[in-house]
């Protein structure tokens, strides 16, 4: 923002020639400038002939042009040096500004809020509801199968006769099949009338549903019976 | 294999902080292995096992629950269908002991009445980095009437006495409580409709 006017003028004084530079102001003045000046001031001393009290003039007005000399190559160094540290600044400053407004908007949310990072493969996605449905299936399915194994088991070791097997197999394979409600009303009845048949420690009295007729009196039987 | 599979069927419970080793009491006594690993548990797990007394055939159906916080709210929901829980605390963990207060009251919260309880310091083969000691496990189970236990399921130790006296003290409940011994379903819910359904029986 500032530069671009500072050359414009410093193209003017070279366009004006060595005595341009006399009409710069102190604060852009260059070495080159210095130099300008110099010529300049030299060119004028000279014209002014050999008197001895010039060429005193002359000495200081050297010196004192090799003290500008110095000054504004100092005073130079400084405003470069100035610029770079103010543009390091404000990078430095636009950085944090930019990590502020993210820290801002996670403050904004509140103490029981979180921000989630949805590039984050491992990020939280799914509700605590839908996880209890999948253990709840997980669950379901566990315990079909640990019934599944052991009627298995009973198969196996000719617990069940044979010709009993495959009718009844089938009855229980569509049964594991069947909604869970149909399932556990017919298990339900199953066990009532197990506990009945075995004149049990309690009267299992189930006045509103049938009675239920697929009971296998089989030990391994009763076992498919529940989960 | 027997002829009958199980004349009843216990529901218990394992609680406790995480890591105090709830999942690996019940898998050396399901199983009877152990393993070293620490995986946590997710929500809620069972295993299943058969035993026999008074010469019945007990199943138990032994639900295994996450310590976590992050879970309770899953966990708490399978506390009511339960028939004997099991809380656990670790003897090398100072702060798995305090929290036993807090494990009770959900207890009181969230199961049945009659549910029967019992104490468990596990891990009792740590005994260089014991910082519980026995008698302050006894004196909590005392003061809260209920049994107690220290247990390794690293070296096998009341594991299988633990479960087993738990299971006999269902058994000698009231006959009430041996109706809902015959659950079909595992998740609470069914569970708490067939005992609802049941109670007047």
């Amino acid at each position: 923002m500032e530069e671009p006017p500072l050359r414009e003028e410093e193209e003017e004084g070279d366009e004006a020639g060595p005595e341009g530079a006399l009409g710069k102001s102190p604060f852009q003045l260059t070495a080159e400038d210095v130099y300008d000046i110099s010529y300049v001031m030299g060119r004028e001393l000279m014209a002014l002939g050999s008197d001895p009290r010039v060429t005193q003039l002359q000495f200081k007005i050297v010196r004192v042009l090799e003290m500008l000399e110095t000054l504004v190559n100092e005073g130079n160094l400084t405003v470069e040096e100035l610029r770079m540290e103010r543009d390091n600044l404000r990078t430095e400053v636009e950085g944090l500004r930019r990590e502020g407004s993210a820290a801002g908007g996670e403050v904004n949310l509140g103490p029981d809020k979180m921000v989630v990072d949805l590039t984050d493969p491992n990020r939280p996605r799914f509700t605590l509801q839908e996880l209890r449905d999948v253990l709840q299936e997980r669950n379901k399915l566990k315990s079909q199968l640990l019934v599944a194994q052991e009627e298995l088991q009973c198969y196996k070791s000719g617990l069940i006769p044979p010709r009993e097997g495959p009718g009844g197999r089938r009855e229980k394979d569509t049964l594991v099949a069947r909604a869970n409600n149909a399932r556990s009303n017919k298990e339900e009845k199953t066990i009532i009338r197990k506990l009945r048949d075995r004149g049990g420690f309690v009267h299992l009295g189930d006045k509103s549903k049938p009675p239920d007729f697929r009971t296998t009196d089989a030990g391994c039987g009763r076992s498919s019976s529940r989960r | 294999m027997a002829k009958k599979t199980y004349d009843l069927l216990f529901k218990l419970l394992l609680i406790g902080d995480s890591g105090v080793g709830k999942t690996c009491v019940l898998f050396r006594f399901s199983d009877d292995a152990f393993n070293t690993t620490f995986i946590s548990t997710i929500g809620i797990d069972f295993k299943i096992k058969t035993v026999e007394l008074q010469g019945k055939k007990i199943k138990l159906q032994i639900w295994d629950t996450a310590g976590q916080e992050r879970f309770h709210t899953i966990t708490t929901s399978y506390y009511r269908g339960a028939m004997g829980i099991m809380l656990v605390y670790d003897i090398t963990n100072g702060k798995s002991f305090e929290n036993i207060s807090k494990w009770l009251r959900n207890i009181d919260e969230h199961a049945n009445e009659d549910v029967e309880r019992m104490l468990l310091g596990n891990k009792c083969d740590m005994d260089d980095k014991r910082v519980v000691p026995k008698g302050k496990g006894e004196q909590i189970a005392r003061e809260h009437g209920i049994r107690f236990f220290e247990t390794s399921a690293k070296a096998n130790i009341n594991i299988e006495k633990a479960f087993l006296t738990l299971a006999e003290d269902i058994l000698r409940k009231p006959l009430k409580l041996h109706i809902v011994s015959h659950p079909k379903y595992l998740g609470p819910k069914d569970f708490e409709g067939r005992c609802c359904s049941e109670t007047s029986l």
